[in-house]
């Protein structure tokens, strides 16, 4: 437990004072909207507001793929990881530790991505904030946790940056499914529907657990 | 072994082909309902070597074995062989009775992923050094693509989408005299998935023991 507070706090102060990643993903998501923009045919405003949802967790998904690669790139500097690998405690605390650090950077970068869409695609995001909330969270846990154990996997390889967004992103689909579906119902009706909220909790537990129990595998000296 | 394997797979499959030839024609769609014969079975084939990637990589996690990551990755490569030749034949038949190549029907796109799954698990095994390494990696990524499978599967379902698959094999959905070609080729794609796995084991077993060699002649 106290391994999972050290390597928490380490990336957070880590991240807090470079704030590397955190502005390189945020000025990516806003980027993906601006490609957005004029990938559509009328462009980001009210008469694309139906794509929204789907557009948003596209730019999260791609701004996560951009942050999770760097979370152990830092690692491999003066054999860190190797460091941590011989710490005297279960290697899944270690994997939780990331993933939360994981998790709050891109809670951060959820925040800013959603305040933008909710201004270029007119749409009010004030009255769901809350349950749109948790369905961005309910998302992030799910993609930090797959995202989290194949960064650790792709850091060690040759080509980890093209490896990455193949290894995570067909094994992503039902949290997104889940995510852009709940989104939807979100914002057209305002209701948290339950299906998809069903389905993130599930695809969540289930990749949190095996990342938890696989990461012993997957950390070597 | 391979002898054995091998000629089963040519007993069954020209059993196989004197029978698809003397099916009988669908009233509805006429010769090219025939591409059913591989179809199906090709599926099969896939299914067969992906959960046999799993369960080795699962046995090489626990035991450590090296033969279990032999035995792995051979699966996954038969597997993604027959996928591939599962999801070319799928479209040709759509497109010549439905007219259209490619529907986001839930079992196809579940397919699909899988395939890319496979195919990721492929990537990640040629761009991994060290052979216990890439053992390791494989061996959990490819659980985690067989714990992929349902959560996949549970959310294509909820997408819904038109169905144009049927829903399960119990269904009287075969005509009469289709019954043994369908069951012959089932066999077929079985017998061909053993003999392939086979060869594709004992070149990878080459290939280690001559990795070894080189490695000891160098020192």
């Amino acid at each position: 437990m106290s391994v999972f507070l050290a390597v928490l706090w380490k990336d957070l102060q880590l991240e807090w004072r470079s704030r590397d990643r955190l502005v390189a993903m945020l000025v990516f998501s806003a980027l993906v909207v601006v490609v957005f923009h004029f990938a559509l045919p009328g462009g980001a405003g009210a008469g694309t507001r139906m794509h929204a949802p789907g557009l948003l967790w596209v730019a999260t998904v791609f701004a996560a793929l951009l942050g999770l690669g760097r979370s152990f790139a830092l690692e491999l500097e003066n054999d860190a990881l190797a460091g941590l690998a011989l710490a005297p405690a279960e290697r899944g605390w270690i994997f939780l530790g990331k993933w939360a650090a994981n998790v709050a950077i891109l809670g951060l970068v959820q925040v800013v991505t959603a305040v933008v869409f909710g201004v270029v695609f007119e749409v009010d995001l004030v009255p769901v904030a809350g349950r749109l909330a948790l369905v961005a969270l309910l998302g992030n846990l799910g993609i930090c946790a797959i995202g989290t154990l194949a960064a650790a996997v792709a850091v060690r390889t040759r080509f980890r940056e093209l490896l990455l967004p193949l290894l995570v992103l067909p094994l992503l689909w039902p949290v997104l499914s889940g995510a852009v579906r709940a989104t939807a119902e979100l914002i057209a009706t305002g209701r948290l529907a339950f299906e998809p909220v069903q389905l993130l909790i599930v695809a969540d537990a289930a990749y949190l657990v095996a990342s938890f129990v696989s990461f012993e595998f997957v950390l070597d000296e | 072994m391979i002898r054995a394997s091998g000629a089963v797979l040519a007993a069954v499959a020209a059993l196989w082909a004197v029978a698809v030839a003397g099916a009988p024609a669908d009233a509805m769609q006429g010769a090219i309902q025939k591409i059913l014969y591989v179809h199906v079975p090709a599926a099969l084939g896939a299914y067969l070597g992906f959960l046999g990637t799993a369960l080795c990589g699962a046995l090489y996690l626990r035991g450590g074995a090296e033969r279990w990551d032999r035995m792995a990755i051979a699966s996954a490569e038969v597997g993604v062989v027959f996928c591939t030749l599962n999801i070319a034949t799928g479209p040709i038949w759509a497109r010549g009775t439905w007219g259209h190549w490619w529907a986001w029907d839930p079992r196809l796109t579940m397919t699909l992923l899988l395939w890319f799954i496979y195919l990721a698990y492929l990537l990640l095994r040629s761009f991994t050094e060290g052979s216990e390494r890439t053992a390791r990696f494989a061996a959990v990524y490819g659980l985690l693509g067989a714990l992929a499978i349902p959560l996949n599967y549970f959310a294509i379902r909820l997408f819904g989408g038109a169905a144009m698959h049927p829903d399960n094999l119990e269904r009287e959905s075969l005509g009469p005299g289709m019954g043994w070609p369908f069951l012959l080729g089932m066999l077929a794609a079985a017998a061909a998935f053993a003999h392939l796995l086979a060869l594709r084991f004992d070149l990878e077993t080459r290939r280690v023991a001559r990795a070894h060699d080189l490695a000891s002649h160098g020192e």
